[in-house]
């Protein structure tokens, strides 16, 4: 075992002398069934009697529905229901969506939003006779003319998305935080550039899966499926519906992924009505591959930026403006929209930026809607900010790394308040810089550099940064609509019980996702009560039965279930602990828990084993002290220290932790295709303490990846008409193994001191970093030809063209 | 994505087979590995009335020696034979090089050489090398046997000159000239993606490398069909195989390309990917002679 | 010719038959008909990996093959791959070592195409490994565990195979 940092902890609250679970590569709960083959993904849900959905989707990005005739549907053997937009139109509300108003129902009704949009979905004995229907239902569209140039959409220009509505302007606001206009005035230098991130997604390789059961005897309504949380599915539900949470039962399966997209509300709804018109038999639709491109509300961030910064003489960063205008397509639906106003959260990433301004807007078009992709709008606003130093650098004639130092947060200024509010718990960026310039020898590589240069090779070279917020609070999302989300709680709860023989069940509220949530929560409570790892069993609740809870999302799993855990652990143990002191005859002050024993503190032989003492509980009511029922059972809600809602100005206290991180890329542009190799790839990261590290290191080498894909391969692309032309996996092109660097991990800890282990969130990360490496490494790259890169991804061509450019300008 | 409907037939004999297509025509698609047409089916984009899976029909699966240093491949070949059958390393090694850049494993243990042939995708790999290489298509149908060079079997993306009523029997890869060395290029977004553009190209010299004997050039993924450069091929000989020859020759080549603009790019990228990897590719024949560039 | 036919198959050593649409994909009869959920869908295109299954030894896309294309056909699947008492296949206690896995759901694919490249290179380089993985997406790990948990795996097995040999 290697050496514990736990121990070294001042506030590690595991009362256990050293642990022996927490902080290693303890092997998964999860594994045994994802290995051979058992895990019950949604898809494999079977139910007596049990039909299958398929949705016909609109041809055209902007209709009016004339008329549909779903008769010869309806006469095909096999078929049991057809539903159409009227029908959803009197038997629901619109989806949700904050801010308020800016969505439609879940079946297009009087006309189509994107093609994609549902139009009719079919149940039928099987998914094919149910494909074969959607080719008998006749629909009657109108053209209208679309709207897809977001540009123009903020302008007030061209048709408007929304029905009842006069703008394509869902939300805009302009944050502003110190004093930039003095700062910009005053600056020695100006650096600016405006970029343009393409649409991209998460796209899991299990697609969205949902089993609708309508009880028309009991009027409730059973969901299971890939839900990667009730608790994000029933307001929803509730809302569109119109049922009381009482009616809704929402049990969830393992995830294959989600991303951020295990949500899709808009068809959880659609399913349901679908399946009140089934009259009892229960239904499934699994999304296909083409679907999820083209038809779910799975895109992410299809941004144009415009930014600047005002930089002193000697590199000191003053102040940076960012506009950030984002497509977002055709509804603004349930939580996407923060995407928008997340980077507010983190907006000077590791710099000591004393004024900014952050004026963001998200309009409509007749394009897939947006939702949540891992990261929620943040990687696209460190590929902005990172290359701003670097261009700060380049006119000073700053090395970019030392540009970046001159500017960090200091290691002594923690906990360290950002200009807009957000706190950060600890950290230091100077050493994690210093570890990956020793690790990657960047004296060489400059060198080296230098060499290729001098052969004509367009190699270059990156040192970019990132702080990721392990977990953003809802106050966030108040900032979309203070009105409907005047919210602090971003809870996770769970439930922990013990039986006679001192063995543990743990209830969480959401499954399996790929964050290898359950295995920590095991490694935990085993280190807590000094059992072994297999005498903890976890569970999943459903809708009915679970604690309040969010689940993965938001980089917060090993925050806030990790606090969850320690603080049910506690509770447990406070109850066992006054059993104890009956059995010890102490006074409960006394008693303490120590290496799986209740012990008299001073007096450590008078002492009782943890399953003693729940045995104990559980056996002898007559000797249960005043106040203590006899089940050694707990719950616990956790939720962030210190949140509070968003000022006028939108200042709050966001997150909890600040996970940073320091990427350098080193790569080769072809000068004849235009194709990047990557070359080296060092990253060093500071999550505080690994609670488990191949956990940990698996969720940065896989959010690379996906970092790597935004800045080189993956972009949904539209044609004029609307048309999304990459509606499979042979044009949405994501990264194979042969795509993806060997990647040279490095690792610091510096612990939090907020979190019940020192721990900090680390799901996203990698990929606020990656994109910002790969661009700023290209145009590194390009720098001697004068010709710069200023979209993602790079793809061959751009970068084919802007050597172009070069080739033909004087 | 479910195919639709369709009648499926598995005859065991070519005689069975043809007289299946004879009856239902223009309904009727063979199937062979499946790994272009099931995607179409799947995603409803082809719709046949019937399916002839030639998978069982007895004497299409063998490689076998043909004329000299060639070889006769049968229509239900997979595409893994090209870098794992002895037969074809040891006689066409060029097919080995360039079979790496089909697809994936998973997709050449079902894909079939002969069925890429009459899928006719012009990004495809196999076209191109049937074309540079000079092999000879056999189509059998209820009327008998037609041998078509492949220069005159492509017609143009995703179309030959198969009849309906025909089959792809097989493909006849000649023995490659005496001396000459080959060089496979393509650039695609990712390995195993059908190519932005690609070329195969031949060079022959003479011993001591001074001069061109004999060239083959087809560049693929820019038109409807694999393109020879027929007149380029024999302007080289007799050049020296400097970087200049090299370079205006693949300037050349490529000149009167006119590629379709797609997602990733435009056509004068790939036209532009085109002359690149042409001069690459005839540097890559040039220098596996073993000679360096001769001076100039 | 009718439109439903009976398919006879051996799976994961046992003989299974039964009568299906001849329009149903392998995968979807695998899980449907026979009830072998552990192969997965994944993109219905051949592009993903996911359905990978062992048709004659070899890694076939199940979600490209029609079911009638493999009666008479001898299939390995995910479920065949671990002892009836539990012992994990070599291989799939490497993936569980070396955290070659998050969700999961692309795993039981890359495990079948593991499997051929073993039997067929039981000592492969890097780059062996990332030509047959290059079949494959996953999007959860980046990959690099994945690639150690195939070389593990390989170490093991071929020292187990000395051991067998030996005796």
């Amino acid at each position: 075992m290697n050496a514990n940092p736990l121990s070294e902890l001042p506030q590690h609250q595991l009362p256990i002398s050293q642990p022996r679970y927490v902080g290693q590569d303890v092997p998964r709960i999860e594994d045994p069934l994802l290995l051979t083959g058992r895990a019950e993904f949604g898809d494999n849900i079977h139910k007596t009697g049990m039909l299958h959905a398929a949705i016909l989707r609109s041809p055209y990005a902007h209709a009016r529905i004339r008329g549909i005739d779903t008769s010869r549907a309806e006469a095909l053997p096999g078929v049991a229901a057809v539903l159409v937009g009227a029908e959803v139109k009197a038997q629901s509300r619109p989806v949700f969506g904050i801010p308020e108003g800016w969505t439609g129902h879940a079946l297009a009704v009087e006309k189509t939003h994107w093609a994609g949009e549902p139009v009719a979905i079919v149940a039928a004995e099987d998914r094919y006779v149910a494909e074969d229907a959607l080719e008998l239902i006749e629909v009657d569209y109108e053209p209208l003319e679309p709207m897809v140039n977001a540009l123009e959409a903020a302008d007030g220009k061209g048709p408007v998305v929304l029905e009842g509505k006069d703008t394509n302007v869902m939300y805009a606001r302009k944050f502003t935080f110190g004093d930039v206009d003095t700062a910009f005035a005053e600056a020695d230098l100006v650096v600016n550039e405006d970029s343009r991130w393409h649409r991209s997604a998460g796209n899991p390789i299990e697609t969205c899966v949902c089993i609708a059961r309508w009880d028309p005897f009991d009027q409730s309504l059973t969901l299971e499926g890939s839900h990667r949380s009730p608790l994000l599915v029933m307001p929803a539900l509730v809302g569109a519906l119109g049922l009381s949470p009482t009616q809704i039962r929402i049990y969830t399966s393992p995830l294959g992924g989600s991303f951020g997209v295990k949500t899709f509300a808009r068809y959880v709804i659609l399913l349901s009505l679908l399946a009140k018109k089934l009259g009892g038999r229960p239904v499934k639709w699994t999304e296909d591959r083409i679907e999820h491109l083209a038809g779910n509300s799975s895109h992410a961030w299809d941004r144009h930026h415009n930014a600047a910064m005002a930089v002193r003489q000697d590199g000191t960063i003053t102040a940076v403006r960012i506009r950030a205008m984002d497509d977002f397509g055709a509804f603004g639906e349930w939580l996407g929209v923060g995407q928008i106003v997340k980077p507010i959260t983190i907006f000077p990433g590791c710099y000591r930026i004393p004024a900014y301004e952050y004026d963001c807007a998200a309009v409509l078009t007749n394009k897939v809607p947006q939702g949540p992709y891992r990261g929620f709008g943040l990687p696209s606003h460190y590929w902005v900010l990172e290359q701003l130093v670097d261009l700060a650098a380049e006119k000073l004639g700053m090395d970019r790394a030392e540009i970046r130092r001159k500017n960090f947060i200091r290691r002594d200024e923690f906990p360290y308040t950002i200009p807009s509010g957000n706190v950060y718990d600890s950290g230091d960026y100077e050493a994690g810089l210093d570890l990956l310039l020793e690790k990657a020898d960047y004296a060489a590589l400059k060198e080296q550099q230098a060499a290729a240069r001098k052969q004509g090779r367009l190699v270059g070279l990156s040192v970019v940064t990132s702080i990721e917020p392990g977990l953003t609070g809802t106050p966030m999302l108040g900032l979309l609509s203070p009105r409907m989300f005047s919210r602090t709680s971003s809870p996770e709860g769970m439930a922990l019980r013990m039986d006679g023989f001192g063995k543990m069940i743990a209830q969480v509220g959401f499954p399996w996702g790929g964050q290898s949530q359950h295995t920590f929560v095991r490694q935990i409570l085993a280190d807590y009560f000094a059992v072994k790892a297999e005498d903890v069993q976890v569970v999943v609740a459903d809708s009915s039965t679970m604690q309040p809870g969010m689940g993965p999302v938001s980089s917060r799993i090993a925050v806030a279930l990790g606090g969850a855990v320690v603080g049910a652990a506690k509770l447990l143990a406070e109850k066992l602990g006054r059993v104890a002191a009956v059995m010890l005859e102490a006074d409960p002050g006394d008693v303490e828990l120590k290496d799986g024993a209740f012990q008299v503190r001073g007096a450590p032989a008078r002492s009782a084993p943890v399953p003693q003492v729940a045995g104990f509980m559980l056996a002898r009511a007559d000797k249960l002290p005043e106040g203590v029922d006899g089940n050694p059972e707990v719950s616990f809600v956790w939720n962030p220290p210190d949140h509070y809602l968003a000022d006028e100005q939108g200042r709050s206290h966001y997150g909890v932790t600040a996970t940073s991180a320091v990427h350098l890329c080193m790569l080769e542009v072809d000068h004849g295709t235009g194709q990047v190799e990557i070359l080296r790839y060092v990253m060093v990261d500071d999550c505080g303490v690994r609670l488990n590290p191949s956990v940990v290191r698996g969720q940065l080498l896989g959010s690379l990846a996906q970092g790597l894909g935004n800045a080189l391969y993956e972009e949904y692309v539209y044609d004029d008409q609307g048309q999304l032309l990459t509606t499979t996996y042979m044009d949405y092109l994501m990264p194979t193994v042969m795509e993806v660097p060997v990647v040279e991990e490095y690792e610091q800890c510096t612990p939090s001191p907020v979190t019940s282990l020192g721990q900090k969130g680390v799901g996203e990360g990698a990929l606020h970093t990656t994109p910002a490496a790969v661009r700023c490494a290209i145009n590194d790259a390009l720098h001697p030809l004068g010709v710069h890169i200023a979209e993602a991804p790079a793809t061959p061509f751009r970068i084919w063209s802007a050597l172009q450019a070069a080739a033909t300008s004087p | 994505m479910k195919p639709p409907r369709f009648e499926y037939f598995s005859p065991r004999s070519l005689s069975e087979t043809v007289a299946i297509l004879a009856e239902h025509g223009d309904g009727a698609k063979v199937l062979a590995g499946g790994q272009s047409l099931l995607p179409l089916l799947n995603m409803r984009l082809a719709r046949p009335s019937v399916l002839v899976d030639i998978n069982r029909v007895s004497r299409l699966d063998t490689v076998r020696p043909h004329g000299t240093g060639g070889v006769a491949i049968g229509a239900t070949v997979r595409q893994r034979s090209l870098h794992g059958d002895p037969t074809l390393l040891d006689r066409l090694p060029i097919l080995g090089t360039a079979s790496q850049f089909i697809g994936h494993q998973q997709i050449r243990s079902r894909g079939t050489i002969c069925g890429s042939l009459a899928h006719a995708d012009p990004a495809a790999e196999l076209p191109a090398l049937a074309v540079a290489l000079e092999a000879e298509m056999v189509a059998s149908s209820a009327s008998g046997e037609r041998v078509l060079p492949a220069a005159d079997f492509f017609v143009d993306y995703l179309t030959t000159v198969l009849e309906p009523t025909e089959v792809l029997t097989e493909v006849r890869f000649p023995g490659p000239p005496a001396g000459m060395r080959w060089a496979f290029l393509e650039m695609s977004r990712r390995h195993g993606d059908f190519a932005l553009a690609g070329v195969v190209a031949g060079l022959s010299t003479s011993d001591d490398g001074s001069s061109i004997k004999a060239a083959r050039l087809v560049v693929f993924g820019v038109a409807g069909t694999p393109v020879r450069a027929s007149a380029v091929e024999a302007a080289l000989v007799g050049q020296p195989p400097t970087d200049s020859v090299l370079t205006d020759a693949a300037a050349e080549a490529t000149r009167l390309l006119d590629p379709p603009a797609d997602v990733h790019g435009s056509g004068a990228y790939r036209r532009a990917l085109a002359q690149t990897l042409t001069v690459r590719a005839l540097q890559a024949c040039r220098e596996s002679h073993g000679t360096a560039e001769p001076a100039t | 010719m009718a439109v439903r036919q009976t398919v006879r198959v051996r799976v994961n050593g046992l003989e299974r038959v039964a009568e299906t649409d001849v329009r149903r994909t392998l995968v979807d009869f695998l899980r449907e008909d026979l009830g072998l959920t552990g192969t997965h869908v994944g993109c219905e295109h051949g592009v993903c990996g996911a359905c990978t299954v062992l048709m004659g030894g070899q890694a076939v896309r199940a979600c490209i093959m029609l079911a009638v294309q493999a009666d008479g056909a001898e299939l390995l699947t995910v479920e065949g791959l671990a002892s009836p008492d539990g012992t994990l296949h070599p291989i799939q206690e490497a993936f569980r070592e070396k955290h070659g896995l998050q969700c999961g759901f692309c795993t039981p694919g890359i495990l079948m195409t593991t499997c051929e490249l073993l039997a067929s290179t039981p000592s492969p380089s890097t780059e062996e490994i990332k030509d047959w993985l290059s079949g494959h997406l996953c999007r959860c790990t980046g990959y690099q565990q994945i690639i150690e948990s195939i070389q593990l795996a390989a170490t093991r097995m071929a020292s187990d195979q000395m051991v067998l040999s030996a005796q």
